[in-house]
């Protein structure tokens, strides 16, 4: 891990610990509903203040606590435009399966690239820590990833390119 | 006349089915007034920012950054202007940068000792989620062209030469971690509460 990740996703890892700490809380609006209020946005009371950590201008987390539900979207490293479109497939595919991933939210909010909403529920059957933990291993291995994937396509496209040009030699 | 004869087209449309009946009611939930939750705040004017500003600067001067910081820090603007609050931000910023990465919790314990100690350090933490959601903000909204539009044959990765896209940002990346050390270390002496009380507290620098 570089020197700059690690004050970074040390900075997550406590936010977010102290983020998750949600309790059951029914709609105020409408009876016998029960919604993640950082979603429906109808009790101003409720919401707490989101909070920014960002490594630089374009690697950055906003967490948007609420009392029964908070929203993590993180915007992935894109340094240029074969990585955008990287991470454009690879989020769309892990958001396209959003069912059996829980926490996952189906669509990112703007200006980021995935987000994830845990709601007490989730926080009542899985364990806070292994929840953040795993915020944080995503975070490490999607850069990993991206960049692995660059070097595939750059290998792939270069002997691709090869084996089309040797009739012409 | 029966009142059904009343009717248009325009009236029997189902629009009024979208309305938010519960924006209109002053007692329903998502009109609840947040301005109880919390005391009114003395608004700070741009020139006891100023003159803060010359004071601290003066200590810097000295060598005594923690009385610097914790000059900063006792006098939050959470009632100003945005300019105000800009100014005491690039203050705060201005002072932590100028300590040394092996001053910093020395420094940290020092502010957090004392009569509202407590409060000073949440205070810190207040502005340290502020300058990187300012700083994240203000240049996203300048790299945003991220179009198609924008292809040249440096941007492609294909090419190794040509200066790198992400160059432009290693003036704020510098800037950002520095915030992310002070962070790790205000969590380091102050605990996770602090975090806590950033979220929870209405009163906002």
């Amino acid at each position: 891990m570089s020197q700059s990740l690690r004050p970074y996703l040390q900075a997550v890892r406590s936010s977010l610990t102290a983020a998750l700490c949600l309790s059951n809380f029914a709609s105020q609006t409408a009876e016998r509903h029960n919604v993640p209020e950082v979603e429906a946005r109808t009790s101003p009371e409720v919401l707490l203040t989101p909070l920014t950590i960002a490594r630089n201008e374009n690697e950055r987390v906003l967490i948007e606590p609420s009392i029964n539900s908070i929203r993590i979207s993180i915007k992935i490293k894109q340094a240029d435009e074969i990585e955008h479109i990287l991470v454009h497939k690879f989020t769309r595919f892990l958001t396209q399966r959003a069912e059996s991933f829980f926490i996952l939210r189906r669509k990112p909010i703007k200006g980021y690239d995935i987000s994830f909403l845990i709601t007490n529920f989730h926080t009542e059957e899985m364990l806070k820590h292994k929840l953040v933990d795993f915020i944080i291993q995503f975070m490490e291995e999607v850069d990993k990833e991206i960049s692995e994937m660059k070097l595939f396509l750059n290998a792939r496209a270069r002997f691709v390119a090869e084996s089309f040009l040797t009739p012409f030699d | 006349m029966s009142i059904i004869r009343e009717h248009t087209q325009t009236t029997l449309s189902d629009a009024w089915r979208t309305i938010d009946i519960d924006a209109l009611d002053p007692d329903s939930a998502p009109n609840f007034d947040t301005s109880t939750l919390h005391p009114p705040q003395p608004e700070i004017t741009e020139a006891e920012v100023r003159q803060l500003t010359t004071q601290v600067r003066q200590l810097l001067r000295g060598g005594d950054a923690e009385g610097a910081l914790r000059g900063c820090l006792d006098m939050p603007v959470y009632n100003g202007s945005d300019g105000v609050k800009e100014m005491a931000m690039g203050l705060v910023v201005e002072v932590l940068q100028s300590i040394k990465a092996s001053e910093m919790v020395p420094v940290l314990r020092g502010v957090g000792e004392g009569v509202g100690g407590g409060e000073r350090v949440d205070v810190l933490m207040k502005y340290l989620y502020k300058g990187m959601a300012a700083a994240s903000s203000s240049s996203g909204a300048s790299s945003a062209p991220r179009t198609p539009t924008r292809v040249t044959p440096q941007q492609t990765g294909f090419s190794q030469m040509g200066p790198r896209p992400g160059a432009s940002a290693e003036s704020t990346g510098a800037a950002m971690s520095v915030l992310l050390s002070w962070h790790e270390k205000a969590v380091e002496v102050a605990g996770l509460g602090c975090i806590g009380r950033v979220m929870t507290d209405w009163r906002k620098v």
